[in-house]
């Protein structure tokens, strides 16, 4: 190697280093509404309802009940939705305890809803349902939890739809726990009523994304 | 990703015994510190950077003509970093790093010398996670700083360097999510330790 050419290598190197403009971060507009919208709490109008963990309460705890193989669908869900985050917005992680759970979920069928009670019903495949209770204050400040989840097998366990109907119910009920209140117009999104796509989309991963800083209007109340 | 370590453990010694006479090994402990890693925005401007690391630093050189010297150099650090988003810092947890550069130095004045160097450097995240969720990345470095020796021991110098180096960081699971380019991260070091003598 030449003086030349070994001056145009190091010349090389210093442009690769030294070139292009700083890191550049995409635009975060593939999302859809995740708020829900009720009537006022007081006088007339509306109130909006959001909400996402706070740092200080993750990782939220999440109890499974053992049956048709929640807990392995839980455990994923959980990783599905960690993973949208690069800066560690939300945990989660599955206690044995259901005592002091922030989401406990069930393998059954839907309880009476109670006074209070926001329920998001999913899912309204033949293999399976799903819904999700919020438990709001009537003045619409506070999330109590827990959240409770319903996930409720309709199908014989040798139905071969059964076990995917079970394991994208969970990422979606997961996704209305995670503060995805409403359901997306999308039949591509995870999150839209009748999900039959079996990972968030980029419109999921962004709305998850950006609800996380987004000030949430309820305030987390744990018993 | 141990590769780094692995090297360093097999090239230093393969040195000592061939060319032991000749040699100049060094071993220093310091300190990191290192600009933005990322600059994003989501609603709020957020941007993420290394805590100041502890450093380590072993190296060795082989004389070359009137001074000069060239060798391999390595460095590894373990810290912490963090994203601050309105002024609240948040952990994102442990990042390791480790460097190896092929470097040239030679006197300045007294016991002062420049020193150069080239090579690579490896991020080795804790978790595969977040900025790391496809996994640690490795970059080209470039560096330069400046040694100063106080011989303490017939044979051994206290030895003192500062260091700056620059590279441009980015991750797989950056580039999937649609950050483009790569952002210019320049890092100082300050570091200590011993040095077989050059005499």
């Amino acid at each position: 190697m030449n003086r030349r050419s070994g001056w145009l290598g190091i010349s090389g190197v210093l442009a690769a280093l030294l070139g292009c403009s700083d890191i550049s971060a995409p635009l975060r507009d593939d999302l859809y509404e995740w708020r829900l919208f009720v009537p006022a709490a007081v006088g007339s109008g509306t109130d909006t309802l959001s909400f996402h963990w706070p740092r200080s309460a993750l990782p939220v705890r999440v109890w499974v009940e053992d049956t048709v193989g929640l807990p392995a669908d839980f455990d994923r869900a959980i990783t599905v939705w960690k993973s949208v985050y690069l800066y560690r917005e939300f945990d989660a992680r599955r206690v044995s305890d259901s005592v002091g759970a922030d989401v406990i979920v069930r393998g059954s069928g839907l309880p009476a809803s109670q006074f209070s009670r926001i329920r998001l019903h999913s899912a309204l495949r033949p293999e399976c349902s799903g819904a999700t209770d919020l438990d709001i204050s009537d003045d619409h400040t506070e999330f109590r939890t827990p959240v409770r989840i319903f996930i409720a097998p309709l199908a014989s366990p040798e139905d071969p739809g059964l076990s995917q109907c079970l394991a994208l119910t969970s990422i979606h009920e997961l996704g209305h726990a995670i503060g995805i209140f409403r359901h997306s117009p999308n039949a591509t999104d995870i999150m839209f009523a009748n999900p039959v796509v079996d990972l968030p989309s980029a419109f999921d991963r962004g709305t998850a994304e950006v609800l996380y800083h987004v000030p949430p209007t309820l305030r987390l109340v744990r018993p | 990703m141990r590769k780094p370590y692995l090297l360093l453990t097999l090239i230093l010694p393969a040195g000592a015994t061939a060319l032991s006479a000749q040699t100049d090994y060094y071993l220093r402990v310091g300190a990191i510190g290192a600009s933005n890693l990322l600059r994003d925005g989501i609603v709020n401007k957020i941007t993420v950077r290394q805590s100041i690391a502890p450093l380590v630093v072993l190296g060795g050189s082989l004389p070359l003509k009137r001074g000069y010297r060239a060798g391999l150099e390595g460095t590894i650090s373990s810290g912490g970093f963090h994203s601050t988003e309105a002024g609240v810092e948040a952990s994102l947890g442990t990042l390791r790093t480790a460097s190896l550069l092929l470097d040239l130095s030679g006197p300045v004045a007294g016991q002062i010398r420049w020193w150069i160097g080239l090579g690579g450097l490896f991020y080795l995240p804790k978790d595969d996670d977040g900025i790391f969720l496809q996994g640690g990345t490795a970059r080209l470095l470039a560096g330069a700083g400046a040694d100063w020796r106080v011989p303490v021991l017939p044979r051994w110098d206290l030895m003192t360097s500062l260091r700056y180096d620059f590279h441009r960081f980015t991750t797989a699971e950056l580039k999937a999510r649609g950050f483009g380019q790569s952002q210019a991260i320049s890092r100082f070091s300050a570091s200590i330790g011993i040095a077989r003598g050059l005499r």
